[in-house]
Protein backbone atom coordinates (compact mmCIF):
# COMPACT_ATOMS: atom_id res chain seq x y z
CA UNK A 1 0.00 0.00 0.00
CA UNK A 2 2.79 2.19 1.25
CA UNK A 3 4.46 1.13 -2.21
CA UNK A 4 1.83 2.24 -4.19
CA UNK A 5 1.51 5.44 -2.36
CA UNK A 6 5.38 6.29 -3.11
CA UNK A 7 5.31 5.46 -6.58
CA UNK A 8 1.82 7.64 -7.11
CA UNK A 9 3.81 10.11 -5.57
CA UNK A 10 6.25 9.90 -8.12
CA UNK A 11 3.86 9.77 -11.20
CA UNK A 12 2.76 13.33 -9.66
CA UNK A 13 6.50 14.38 -9.20
CA UNK A 14 6.76 13.61 -13.31
CA UNK A 15 3.20 15.14 -14.23
CA UNK A 16 4.24 18.20 -12.04
CA UNK A 17 7.25 18.16 -14.28
CA UNK A 18 5.25 18.18 -17.19
CA UNK A 19 3.34 20.44 -16.34
CA UNK A 20 5.82 23.34 -15.52
CA UNK A 21 6.83 23.45 -19.42
CA UNK A 22 4.98 26.51 -21.09
CA UNK A 23 2.85 26.16 -23.57
CA UNK A 24 2.18 28.94 -25.69
CA UNK A 25 -0.06 31.03 -27.23
CA UNK A 26 -0.61 32.37 -30.98
CA UNK A 27 -2.48 35.66 -29.65
CA UNK A 28 -2.29 37.57 -27.11
CA UNK A 29 -4.11 35.85 -23.65
CA UNK A 30 -5.45 39.26 -22.66
CA UNK A 31 -7.96 40.11 -25.64
CA UNK A 32 -9.56 37.22 -24.65
CA UNK A 33 -9.31 35.62 -20.85
CA UNK A 34 -9.18 37.16 -17.70
CA UNK A 35 -6.46 36.02 -15.91
CA UNK A 36 -8.15 37.62 -12.00
CA UNK A 37 -10.82 35.52 -12.38
CA UNK A 38 -9.93 31.77 -11.74
CA UNK A 39 -12.50 28.55 -12.40
CA UNK A 40 -11.87 25.15 -11.49
CA UNK A 41 -14.40 23.07 -13.46
CA UNK A 42 -15.16 18.99 -12.30
CA UNK A 43 -17.01 17.43 -15.30
CA UNK A 44 -17.22 14.78 -17.90
CA UNK A 45 -15.35 14.90 -20.99
CA UNK A 46 -17.92 14.89 -24.29
CA UNK A 47 -15.62 16.02 -26.97
CA UNK A 48 -12.22 16.71 -27.93
CA UNK A 49 -11.27 19.10 -30.44
CA UNK A 50 -7.31 18.63 -32.12
CA UNK A 51 -7.35 21.64 -34.10
CA UNK A 52 -5.23 24.95 -34.97
CA UNK A 53 -4.79 27.27 -33.24
CA UNK A 54 -6.01 25.76 -30.09
CA UNK A 55 -7.07 22.57 -28.61
CA UNK A 56 -10.48 22.38 -27.46
CA UNK A 57 -11.94 20.27 -23.89
CA UNK A 58 -15.81 20.08 -24.18
CA UNK A 59 -17.18 19.13 -20.76
CA UNK A 60 -20.42 18.32 -19.03
CA UNK A 61 -20.39 20.08 -15.60
CA UNK A 62 -23.50 19.73 -12.83
CA UNK A 63 -24.22 23.34 -11.18
CA UNK A 64 -25.11 23.73 -7.62
CA UNK A 65 -28.45 22.88 -8.86
CA UNK A 66 -27.76 19.81 -9.98
CA UNK A 67 -28.30 21.01 -13.99
CA UNK A 68 -25.92 20.25 -15.85
CA UNK A 69 -24.28 23.19 -18.24
CA UNK A 70 -21.86 22.53 -21.04
CA UNK A 71 -18.59 24.20 -20.71
CA UNK A 72 -15.45 24.55 -23.09
CA UNK A 73 -11.80 25.22 -22.48
CA UNK A 74 -9.55 25.88 -24.46
CA UNK A 75 -5.21 24.27 -24.33
CA UNK A 76 -2.25 24.32 -26.20
CA UNK A 77 -1.80 24.20 -29.84
CA UNK A 78 -1.65 20.49 -31.07
CA UNK A 79 1.95 20.92 -32.48
CA UNK A 80 3.57 21.90 -29.14
CA UNK A 81 1.72 19.36 -27.27
CA UNK A 82 2.38 16.52 -29.55
CA UNK A 83 6.13 17.01 -29.99
CA UNK A 84 5.03 16.76 -25.69
CA UNK A 85 3.89 13.50 -26.05
CA UNK A 86 0.31 13.73 -25.98
CA UNK A 87 -2.24 12.57 -28.37
CA UNK A 88 -5.87 13.54 -29.34
CA UNK A 89 -6.09 10.03 -26.99
CA UNK A 90 -4.81 11.20 -23.85
CA UNK A 91 -8.22 12.23 -22.97
CA UNK A 92 -11.52 10.62 -23.58
CA UNK A 93 -14.95 10.71 -23.77
CA UNK A 94 -16.70 10.14 -20.43
CA UNK A 95 -13.16 11.09 -18.52
CA UNK A 96 -13.71 12.67 -15.31
CA UNK A 97 -11.76 15.93 -14.77
CA UNK A 98 -11.04 18.68 -13.00
CA UNK A 99 -9.84 21.95 -15.00
CA UNK A 100 -8.67 24.94 -13.52
CA UNK A 101 -8.35 27.64 -15.65
CA UNK A 102 -9.40 31.26 -16.16
CA UNK A 103 -12.55 32.50 -17.24
CA UNK A 104 -12.94 34.45 -20.93
CA UNK A 105 -14.19 37.90 -20.32
CA UNK A 106 -17.42 37.98 -22.48
CA UNK A 107 -19.14 36.18 -19.43
CA UNK A 108 -19.73 32.54 -21.63
CA UNK A 109 -19.35 29.17 -20.61
CA UNK A 110 -15.81 29.50 -21.91
CA UNK A 111 -12.16 28.53 -19.78
CA UNK A 112 -8.49 28.86 -20.61
CA UNK A 113 -7.06 25.43 -19.25
CA UNK A 114 -4.44 25.87 -17.26
CA UNK A 115 -4.51 22.03 -15.85
CA UNK A 116 -6.64 19.20 -17.11
CA UNK A 117 -6.44 16.62 -14.19
CA UNK A 118 -7.87 13.30 -13.95
CA UNK A 119 -9.15 11.58 -10.70
CA UNK A 120 -5.57 9.26 -10.63
CA UNK A 121 -3.72 12.60 -10.14
CA UNK A 122 -2.03 13.11 -13.66
CA UNK A 123 -2.38 15.92 -15.23
CA UNK A 124 -3.16 15.91 -19.45
CA UNK A 125 -2.37 18.42 -22.40
CA UNK A 126 -0.56 19.84 -19.32
CA UNK A 127 0.29 23.46 -20.01
CA UNK A 128 -1.66 26.82 -21.49
CA UNK A 129 -2.32 28.83 -23.71
CA UNK A 130 -1.90 31.52 -21.78
CA UNK A 131 1.67 31.34 -21.95
CA UNK A 132 2.55 35.09 -22.05
CA UNK A 133 0.65 36.09 -18.56
CA UNK A 134 1.43 35.13 -14.87
CA UNK A 135 -0.40 32.40 -13.22
CA UNK A 136 -3.95 33.68 -12.22
CA UNK A 137 -4.22 33.97 -8.51
CA UNK A 138 -5.82 31.04 -6.17
CA UNK A 139 -9.46 31.37 -6.03
CA UNK B 1 10.95 -1.28 7.68
CA UNK B 2 11.77 -3.29 5.16
CA UNK B 3 8.27 -2.61 3.25
CA UNK B 4 9.55 1.28 3.62
CA UNK B 5 13.09 0.70 2.14
CA UNK B 6 11.66 -1.37 -0.64
CA UNK B 7 9.25 1.06 -1.72
CA UNK B 8 12.33 3.61 -1.26
CA UNK B 9 14.18 2.30 -3.45
CA UNK B 10 11.23 1.58 -5.84
CA UNK B 11 10.64 5.21 -5.66
CA UNK B 12 14.20 6.29 -6.39
CA UNK B 13 13.79 3.83 -9.58
CA UNK B 14 10.71 5.06 -10.52
CA UNK B 15 11.78 8.93 -10.57
CA UNK B 16 15.57 7.89 -11.91
CA UNK B 17 13.86 5.99 -14.62
CA UNK B 18 10.74 7.71 -15.84
CA UNK B 19 12.11 11.38 -15.12
CA UNK B 20 14.91 11.26 -18.08
CA UNK B 21 12.52 9.22 -20.26
CA UNK B 22 9.99 12.06 -20.15
CA UNK B 23 12.87 14.46 -20.16
CA UNK B 24 14.72 12.96 -23.47
CA UNK B 25 13.98 15.54 -26.43
CA UNK B 26 13.19 18.08 -24.48
CA UNK B 27 14.64 19.81 -21.57
CA UNK B 28 17.61 17.32 -21.29
CA UNK B 29 18.28 17.20 -25.41
CA UNK B 30 21.46 17.74 -26.80
CA UNK B 31 21.95 18.91 -29.98
CA UNK B 32 25.16 17.41 -31.87
CA UNK B 33 28.89 19.09 -31.30
CA UNK B 34 31.15 20.06 -33.75
CA UNK B 35 32.26 22.80 -35.72
CA UNK B 36 29.53 24.76 -38.09
CA UNK B 37 28.92 23.03 -41.22
CA UNK B 38 29.91 25.35 -44.38
CA UNK B 39 28.46 25.41 -47.88
CA UNK B 40 30.26 23.66 -51.16
CA UNK B 41 30.98 27.76 -51.28
CA UNK B 42 32.81 27.95 -47.83
CA UNK B 43 29.58 30.21 -45.99
CA UNK B 44 28.84 29.34 -42.60
CA UNK B 45 25.37 27.01 -43.57
CA UNK B 46 22.63 27.84 -40.85
CA UNK B 47 20.17 24.80 -42.64
CA UNK B 48 18.39 23.19 -40.10
CA UNK B 49 15.28 22.98 -37.57
CA UNK B 50 15.82 25.10 -34.55
CA UNK B 51 14.19 25.77 -31.32
CA UNK B 52 14.08 29.46 -30.46
CA UNK B 53 12.80 30.90 -27.20
CA UNK B 54 9.30 32.21 -26.34
CA UNK B 55 10.05 35.90 -26.48
CA UNK B 56 6.04 37.28 -25.53
CA UNK B 57 7.58 40.34 -24.19
CA UNK B 58 11.03 42.16 -25.29
CA UNK B 59 11.31 43.54 -22.61
CA UNK B 60 11.70 40.36 -20.09
CA UNK B 61 15.11 38.55 -20.00
CA UNK B 62 14.40 34.57 -20.23
CA UNK B 63 15.99 31.83 -20.98
CA UNK B 64 18.17 32.20 -23.73
CA UNK B 65 17.04 35.33 -24.09
CA UNK B 66 17.93 39.26 -23.20
CA UNK B 67 15.44 41.83 -24.03
CA UNK B 68 15.83 45.28 -23.22
CA UNK B 69 14.04 46.63 -20.02
CA UNK B 70 13.75 50.01 -20.54
CA UNK B 71 12.41 50.77 -24.46
CA UNK B 72 13.46 54.78 -25.37
CA UNK B 73 10.01 55.64 -26.60
CA UNK B 74 9.24 58.39 -28.46
CA UNK B 75 6.43 60.51 -27.73
CA UNK B 76 4.48 58.98 -30.52
CA UNK B 77 5.95 55.59 -29.69
CA UNK B 78 4.96 55.93 -26.09
CA UNK B 79 1.15 56.89 -26.92
CA UNK B 80 0.88 54.04 -29.06
CA UNK B 81 2.13 51.81 -25.90
CA UNK B 82 -0.36 53.50 -23.37
CA UNK B 83 -3.20 53.24 -25.99
CA UNK B 84 -3.02 49.69 -27.33
CA UNK B 85 -5.64 47.13 -26.05
CA UNK B 86 -5.55 43.53 -27.52
CA UNK B 87 -9.25 43.04 -26.43
CA UNK B 88 -10.17 45.70 -28.96
CA UNK B 89 -8.72 44.05 -31.77
CA UNK B 90 -6.10 41.59 -31.89
CA UNK B 91 -4.29 40.60 -35.37
CA UNK B 92 -2.80 37.65 -34.43
CA UNK B 93 -5.64 35.88 -33.03
CA UNK B 94 -7.65 37.19 -36.00
CA UNK B 95 -4.52 34.83 -37.65
CA UNK B 96 -3.48 37.55 -39.45
CA UNK B 97 -0.07 37.45 -40.56
CA UNK B 98 2.89 37.66 -36.97
CA UNK B 99 5.26 39.95 -39.03
CA UNK B 100 8.90 38.76 -38.71
CA UNK B 101 10.18 39.98 -35.14
CA UNK B 102 6.59 38.16 -33.85
CA UNK B 103 7.47 35.53 -36.01
CA UNK B 104 10.83 34.80 -34.75
CA UNK B 105 9.56 35.24 -31.18
CA UNK B 106 7.32 32.33 -31.39
CA UNK B 107 7.73 29.11 -29.45
CA UNK B 108 7.13 27.38 -32.31
CA UNK B 109 10.56 26.03 -34.06
CA UNK B 110 11.53 27.49 -37.68
CA UNK B 111 12.97 25.47 -40.49
CA UNK B 112 16.44 28.01 -41.76
CA UNK B 113 16.81 27.18 -45.58
CA UNK B 114 19.84 27.98 -47.53
CA UNK B 115 21.36 28.45 -50.54
CA UNK B 116 24.53 31.01 -52.02
CA UNK B 117 21.43 32.92 -53.62
CA UNK B 118 18.37 32.69 -50.63
CA UNK B 119 17.89 32.47 -47.25
CA UNK B 120 14.50 31.18 -46.16
CA UNK B 121 12.72 31.48 -42.60
CA UNK B 122 10.32 28.69 -42.49
CA UNK B 123 8.36 29.74 -40.00
CA UNK B 124 5.93 26.58 -38.27
CA UNK B 125 3.70 29.18 -36.31
CA UNK B 126 0.98 29.39 -38.90
CA UNK B 127 3.21 28.08 -42.07
CA UNK B 128 4.60 30.94 -42.46
CA UNK B 129 7.53 32.35 -44.47
CA UNK B 130 10.15 34.57 -45.80
CA UNK B 131 12.78 34.67 -48.05
CA UNK B 132 15.79 37.50 -48.29
CA UNK B 133 18.17 37.30 -51.07
CA UNK B 134 21.47 37.11 -50.31
CA UNK B 135 23.46 37.32 -53.56
CA UNK B 136 24.28 41.36 -53.09
CA UNK B 137 20.78 42.41 -54.35
CA UNK B 138 19.16 45.64 -53.08
CA UNK B 139 15.90 46.00 -51.44
CA UNK B 140 12.85 46.01 -53.58
CA UNK B 141 10.41 48.81 -53.80
CA UNK B 142 6.73 47.66 -53.88
CA UNK B 143 3.44 47.59 -51.42
CA UNK B 144 4.59 47.86 -47.65
CA UNK B 145 3.83 44.05 -46.59
CA UNK B 146 3.50 42.39 -43.01
CA UNK B 147 6.91 40.88 -43.46
CA UNK B 148 8.68 43.54 -44.84
CA UNK B 149 11.51 42.88 -47.41
CA UNK B 150 14.30 41.33 -46.45
CA UNK B 151 18.15 41.12 -48.05
CA UNK B 152 21.19 39.33 -46.45
CA UNK B 153 24.65 40.29 -46.74
CA UNK B 154 27.93 38.54 -45.27
CA UNK B 155 30.08 39.92 -42.70
CA UNK B 156 32.89 37.66 -41.93
CA UNK B 157 31.24 34.50 -40.98
CA UNK B 158 28.17 36.58 -39.72
CA UNK B 159 24.69 37.00 -42.02
CA UNK B 160 23.02 39.75 -41.75
CA UNK B 161 19.40 40.35 -42.73
CA UNK B 162 17.99 43.55 -43.38
CA UNK B 163 14.71 44.49 -43.38
CA UNK B 164 12.52 47.20 -44.21
CA UNK B 165 9.19 48.00 -46.21
CA UNK B 166 7.06 47.36 -43.51
CA UNK B 167 2.74 47.78 -43.28
CA UNK B 168 2.84 49.08 -39.97
CA UNK B 169 0.42 46.45 -38.63
CA UNK B 170 1.73 44.49 -36.83
CA UNK B 171 3.57 44.54 -33.14
CA UNK B 172 6.57 43.70 -31.85
CA UNK B 173 5.64 41.09 -29.26
CA UNK B 174 2.82 39.53 -28.00
CA UNK B 175 1.93 41.73 -25.24
CA UNK B 176 1.70 44.71 -28.16
CA UNK B 177 4.83 47.03 -27.63
CA UNK B 178 4.63 49.02 -30.98
CA UNK B 179 6.59 49.72 -33.73
CA UNK B 180 6.03 52.27 -36.96
CA UNK B 181 5.79 52.05 -40.63
CA UNK B 182 9.85 52.84 -40.44
CA UNK B 183 10.58 50.00 -38.93
CA UNK B 184 14.12 48.89 -40.48
CA UNK B 185 15.14 45.33 -38.36
CA UNK B 186 18.39 43.72 -38.67
CA UNK B 187 19.14 40.38 -37.75
CA UNK B 188 22.26 39.03 -37.43
CA UNK B 189 22.93 35.40 -37.37
CA UNK B 190 26.10 33.82 -36.20
CA UNK B 191 26.68 30.01 -35.39
CA UNK B 192 29.44 29.68 -32.80
CA UNK B 193 29.07 25.66 -33.22
CA UNK B 194 27.26 23.46 -35.06
CA UNK B 195 24.25 23.11 -32.46
CA UNK B 196 23.74 26.71 -31.85
CA UNK B 197 22.83 30.17 -33.50
CA UNK B 198 23.61 33.47 -31.77
CA UNK B 199 20.91 35.73 -33.10
CA UNK B 200 20.84 39.50 -32.39
CA UNK B 201 17.70 41.47 -33.48
CA UNK B 202 18.39 45.15 -33.99
CA UNK B 203 15.19 47.55 -33.75
CA UNK B 204 15.38 50.73 -35.78
CA UNK B 205 12.23 53.16 -35.88
CA UNK B 206 13.48 56.37 -34.96
CA UNK B 207 9.32 57.30 -35.40
CA UNK B 208 8.69 54.88 -32.04
CA UNK B 209 12.35 54.88 -30.60
CA UNK B 210 14.59 57.25 -29.75
CA UNK B 211 17.31 55.39 -30.74
CA UNK B 212 18.27 52.01 -32.23
CA UNK B 213 18.04 48.63 -29.48
CA UNK B 214 19.08 45.26 -29.51
CA UNK B 215 17.70 42.30 -28.51
CA UNK B 216 19.74 38.81 -28.25
CA UNK B 217 18.86 35.21 -28.23
CA UNK B 218 20.33 31.57 -28.89
CA UNK B 219 19.05 28.93 -30.86
CA UNK B 220 19.35 25.52 -31.12
CA UNK B 221 19.38 23.11 -33.23
CA UNK B 222 16.44 19.97 -33.14
CA UNK B 223 17.70 17.50 -35.03
CA UNK B 224 15.17 15.23 -33.42
CA UNK B 225 12.22 17.34 -34.92
CA UNK B 226 10.23 17.64 -38.39
CA UNK B 227 8.53 21.23 -38.94
CA UNK B 228 4.31 20.34 -38.60
CA UNK B 229 1.82 22.01 -40.58
CA UNK B 230 0.25 24.38 -38.39
CA UNK B 231 -3.04 25.76 -39.99
CA UNK B 232 -4.46 29.23 -37.62
CA UNK B 233 -7.80 29.00 -39.33
CA UNK B 234 -8.61 25.50 -38.85
CA UNK B 235 -10.25 26.05 -35.83
CA UNK B 236 -10.11 29.40 -34.51
CA UNK B 237 -13.24 29.19 -32.57
CA UNK B 238 -12.54 32.54 -30.29
CA UNK B 239 -12.48 34.72 -33.82
CA UNK B 240 -15.72 32.78 -35.12
CA UNK B 241 -17.46 32.70 -31.49
CA UNK B 242 -16.76 37.36 -30.80
CA UNK B 243 -14.42 36.60 -28.21
CA UNK B 244 -11.84 37.88 -30.33
CA UNK B 245 -12.07 41.14 -32.40
CA UNK B 246 -10.38 42.13 -35.98
CA UNK B 247 -8.52 45.47 -35.79
CA UNK B 248 -10.25 47.77 -38.05
CA UNK B 249 -6.87 48.96 -39.94
CA UNK B 250 -6.72 51.77 -42.07
CA UNK B 251 -6.37 50.90 -45.91
CA UNK B 252 -3.49 52.16 -47.65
Amino acid sequence: MRTNRFLIGAGFLVAATLAGRSVAAHHSFAAEFNASKPVTLKGSVTKIEWGNPHIWVYLDVKDDQGSVQQWQCEGGPPNTLTRNGWTPNSLKYGDQVTIDGVLAKDGSKTCNARMVKLPDGRSVFAGSSGGDNPPPPKP
Amino acid sequence: MKKRLVASVLTALAVAIVCPMLAAGQQDYRPPAGPAPRSASGKVDFSGVWQKPYVPDLTKDGKDFKGVAELPFTPWGEAEWKKYDAAEGDYTGACLPFGMTRSVNTPEPMQIMQSDTYFAFLFEQNSWFAVAPIDGREHRKGIPTWFGDSVGRWEGDTLVIDTVNFNGKTRLDTIGHPHSDQLHVIQRFSRPDRGHISHEMIIDDLKTFTRPWKTTRTFTLRTDWEMMEYSCEENNKSLWEGRIKVPKFKPF
